[in-house]
């Protein structure tokens, strides 16, 4: 009559507490665990490969040059978890960085070139929401057409040629306080912030809830319009600061800045162990998926090896990575 | 133990025989023991009512189910399927209620599906497909029926003859039709019962549900009834009244009858609805509700239960007429605001529109609790408004924490049900909420419901299930195709009446 004694599987873990669960816990956090491995491997394989791996100098270089596409990542976690996906950021950070150069040297005050390039992000972000949510066209397929819009207007807007950006909002970008990269403070505190926001708050948990299953989240009560087009303005702002950021490490703002960087920041996604098929992934795990990305780009950098085949080895990390995990899920379901 | 058919009349040497054959899911019985053999040539209506085991029974017959237990003889040799394509070899084919037809392709790829009159070569033979097609398409009356047609073009009834068509291109020996008509307008229906019985005159054995009596009286040869998992009714449809049959399926033992103790009503008036239509076909419907009460909505498949519960749930757009909420106000316009206005709403559709599989029970329950909570998570809090619900509710998990997806069905329900009353709402909407849910919890489940309305919640709860409904309401309503048959308290409604009310389109022609 009663449920526990219909169901063998739950008596069995009721009988055994603390064992299953965490096995299960385990099980369910593979991914991101898994990565983390390979994070840790790589690490200890370069200290040993490499003498200039260890040095202070190198390890904030990598700091600074994982952290825009760390820094964009954040964002589309949200997006990728509440079910959607971001393909314009790449196309964002160019025309941020243009609109924050253009505007700064117009203006003759950088604050003016900060918030045109978070306006650029947040504004496609709201244009992409709301295209999504209002006129029903599927992410892939907006964010495709706002890839090419973003990308064509920077370079309009150009006219192909990049911009001067060598003010003291450059420092955001370039600049180093006590040694340590600006750039990777900011992607410390964003990190924080964000998974503060994904855990700790309403909006946040209602991104998961949305990618999980959006007509039980409507049925419950929720706006899953705003909350899609919450993540795709949020994922649009921190693009804008990637592109900012990036234009000021290099004092120069070049519209086909972030060509292809969306293909980077969605694989640091995957790596971090968000699922595609939305309403699963850790802010923390996006953040060790783009800490390895780095971190491999730096491995051959090191060793000497040909750029090609970080290119091919990024692709594959992906590939295992993902494989192992639904090998796993699978396995549990069984 | 298992009471003899009425009557059992005998037919001429069978060419499907179904011996003994058992089923059950989860470990509740859900056929004991079915017998049955059937002749070439006949076309048999099985008919009960829903959750008898009649579709149960035709799955396993087709391969789609394996039994627990029992024979299927085909020509007096025992067969066992190892899925539909084996029974499908064997000359059984099964047409499923939502047709399974591939839509992008033509009706010839469809009809011919991995049978494509390659050549030699292994290229497709467009001709030699088009014309196989248009044999087959022809034998089941199909001739508007063009081979070069996309699927997708066609209507659901020139669907279901693609369909048969396909069965046709196996030397087809028993066909089985899930409630083959519920889709179809009379007309079509009609052209469908000539293929029927051209099938049935060529030796094809038809077998088909319904829960349409004036079709099953139309085309059956014979009658069986299915009630509990048992055949209890098997007559020839010639001699047969309406009213017997419907004898046979309700004849049951109560397993709950009427034990549910009536809430004590209240004056407070919770909603009160005037000639409510929907934009299609729903309506009008007239009631009043207040505290404490429990409305049942029972209706057939496809009467409009659900639309009548999504209706007032803000999911679906009214066509007309006047509602008045506890608050004074109307409909709700969408779900966020009937749960911000104090409606809960329990789907029908666990699985793709109840729960959120890969968020813990604590996440599905809170869901809908936390619009009216601050925006920043106090898990203290939170903890405080889980624990209690599911100790109420009894849910069985590790913890909050387990993954929803990972529960039994009823405990997913009760999860659900927790996220319903952490809204604390005035106003609850149930649909079929012990779908699938195995029968002890279906128990607790009406304990609760009627727990809450003795609080003095009003619960409007949609059910298919008859004796449920007449166990748990206070008042009845019942739907038939839209309409609103009947709308009475409990007291003095039996099992004959209700169904008889549901079933009283026929009388008018409809």
């Amino acid at each position: 009559m009663s449920d526990g004694e219909s169901h063998p599987i739950l008596r069995r873990a009721e009988a055994t507490p603390g064992l299953l669960p965490a096995l299960r816990q385990l099980l369910r956090e593979r991914r991101e665990a898994t990565v983390a491995a390979m994070l840790v491997l790589v690490f200890v394989l370069l200290s040993f490969g490499s003498p200039f791996f260890l040095t202070e100098r190198n390890l904030f270089n990598v700091a600074r040059q994982l952290s825009v596409v760390a820094i964009v990542a954040l964002g589309q976690a949200l997006v990728i978890i509440a079910g959607g996906i971001d393909l314009s950021v790449g196309s964002v950070i160019g025309l941020s960085a243009v609109a924050a150069a253009m505007a700064a040297n117009a203006t003759n005050s950088p604050a003016v070139g900060i918030v045109a390039a978070l306006a650029v992000g947040g504004l496609t972000g709201v244009v992409n929401g709301t295209l999504i949510t209002r006129a029903r066209i599927n992410p892939f397929i907006t964010t495709l057409g706002t890839l090419s819009v973003v990308r064509g207007a920077a370079l309009l807007v150009t006219n192909g040629s990049p911009q001067r950006f060598d003010n003291w909002a450059a420092f955001l970008g370039g600049g180093r306080i006590a040694n340590v990269p600006v750039q990777f403070i900011l992607l410390v505190l964003l990190a924080a912030l964000i998974w503060i926001f994904a855990v700790r708050t309403r909006w946040g948990r209602d991104v998961y809830a949305v990618g999980d299953n959006a007509r039980a989240a409507r049925l419950a009560g929720l706006d899953v319009k705003f909350t899609r087009t919450m993540v795709f303005t949020i994922s649009g702002l921190l693009a804008g600061l990637g592109g900012l950021l990036l234009a000021g490490m290099l004092s120069n703002a070049n519209p086909n800045l972030g060509l292809g960087y969306e293909l980077d920041v969605i694989a640091a996604v995957i790596l971090g162990g968000v699922a595609l098929t939305g309403g699963r992934g850790s802010i923390g795990g996006v953040v060790i998926g783009a800490a390895l990305m780095g971190l491999l780009r730096n491995a051959f950098v090191l060793l000497n090896v040909s750029g090609y085949w970080q290119t091919i080895t990024i692709g594959l990390v992906v590939i295992v990575a993902v494989g192992a995990d639904s090998f796993n899920r699978k396995a549990e379901e069984d | 133990m298992s009471q003899a058919p009425s009557g059992a009349p005998s037919y001429g040497a069978p060419v499907l025989s179904v011996h003994d054959v058992r089923k059950g899911f989860d470990g509740a019985p859900v056929l004991h023991g079915i017998d049955l053999d059937v002749p070439a040539g006949q076309i048999l209506a099985l008919v009960g009512e829903n959750g008898a085991g009649k579709s149960t029974l035709l799955n396993i017959v087709s391969g789609a189910l394996q039994a627990d237990g029992g024979v299927i003889a085909l020509d007096g040799i025992v067969r066992h399927w190892a899925g539909p394509r084996d029974a499908l070899q064997a000359g059984i084919a099964l047409v499923h209620q939502e047709l399974s037809i591939i839509r992008s392709l033509s009706v010839a790829e469809n009809v011919l599906l991995g049978d494509y009159c390659a050549g030699p070569r292994g290229f497709v033979d467009r001709p030699a497909m088009r014309a196989r097609a248009r044999a087959l398409l022809d034998e089941v009356g199909a001739h508007h029926v063009r081979p070069e047609t996309r699927a997708d073009r066609l209507s659901t009834a020139d669907q279901q003859l693609v369909e048969i068509a396909k069965a046709l291109t196996r030397d087809l020996r028993v066909l089985i039709m899930d409630e083959p008509t519920s889709s179809l307008t009379p007309h079509e229906a009609e052209a469908l019962f000539v293929v029927m019985r051209r099938l049935a005159a060529r030796g094809v054995c038809v077998l088909f549900i319904s829960h349409r009596f004036d079709e099953v009286f139309r085309v059956a040869d014979r009658i069986v009834v299915l009630r509990d998992g048992r055949l209890v009714g098997d007559r020839p449809a010639a001699g047969t009244t309406r009213d017997a049959a419907i004898a046979d399926m309700t004849g049951r033992a109560f397993s709950f009858s009427r034990r549910v103790a009536r809430p004590a009503r209240r004056e407070e008036s919770v909603l009160s609805v005037r000639n409510l239509c929907d934009r299609h076909w729903l309506g009008p419907v007239d009631f009043d509700l207040r505290a404490g009460e429990i409305l049942g909505v029972f209706g057939l498949v496809g009467a409009g239960r659900s639309e009548l519960l999504e209706l007032l749930g803000g999911l679906r757009q009214p066509g007309g007429g006047a509602v008045r909420l506890f608050d004074g106000g109307g409909l709700p316009a969408t779900p966020a605001h009937a749960w911000a206005r104090g409606v809960a709403i329990l789907p029908e559709d666990r699985k793709a529109a109840g729960i959120a599989p890969n968020l813990s029970v604590h996440e599905n329950m809170l869901l809908s609790w936390r619009r009216t909570a601050p925006g920043w998570i106090n898990p203290a809090r939170e903890r405080g408004v889980v624990a209690p619900l599911m100790r109420r509710l009894a849910v069985r998990a590790r913890g909050p924490a387990q993954l929803v997806r990972t529960l039994s069905g009823g405990n997913q329900q009760k999860a659900i049900l927790g996220r319903c009353l952490a809204a604390a709402p005035r106003l609850l909407l149930l649909d079929e909420p012990t779908r699938g849910v195995d029968i002890g919890t279906k128990a607790e489940i009406y304990d609760h419901i009627a727990a809450l309305a003795n609080e003095g919640m009003a619960v409007i709860f949609a059910s298919s299930e008859l004796p449920e409904v007449l166990a748990l309401a206070t008042t009845v309503m019942v739907l038939a195709r839209g309409q609103q048959r009947l709308c009475a308290p409990n007291e003095g409604l039996d099992e004959a009446s209700v169904l008889s009310a549901a079933f009283s389109f026929e009388a008018n022609g409809a």
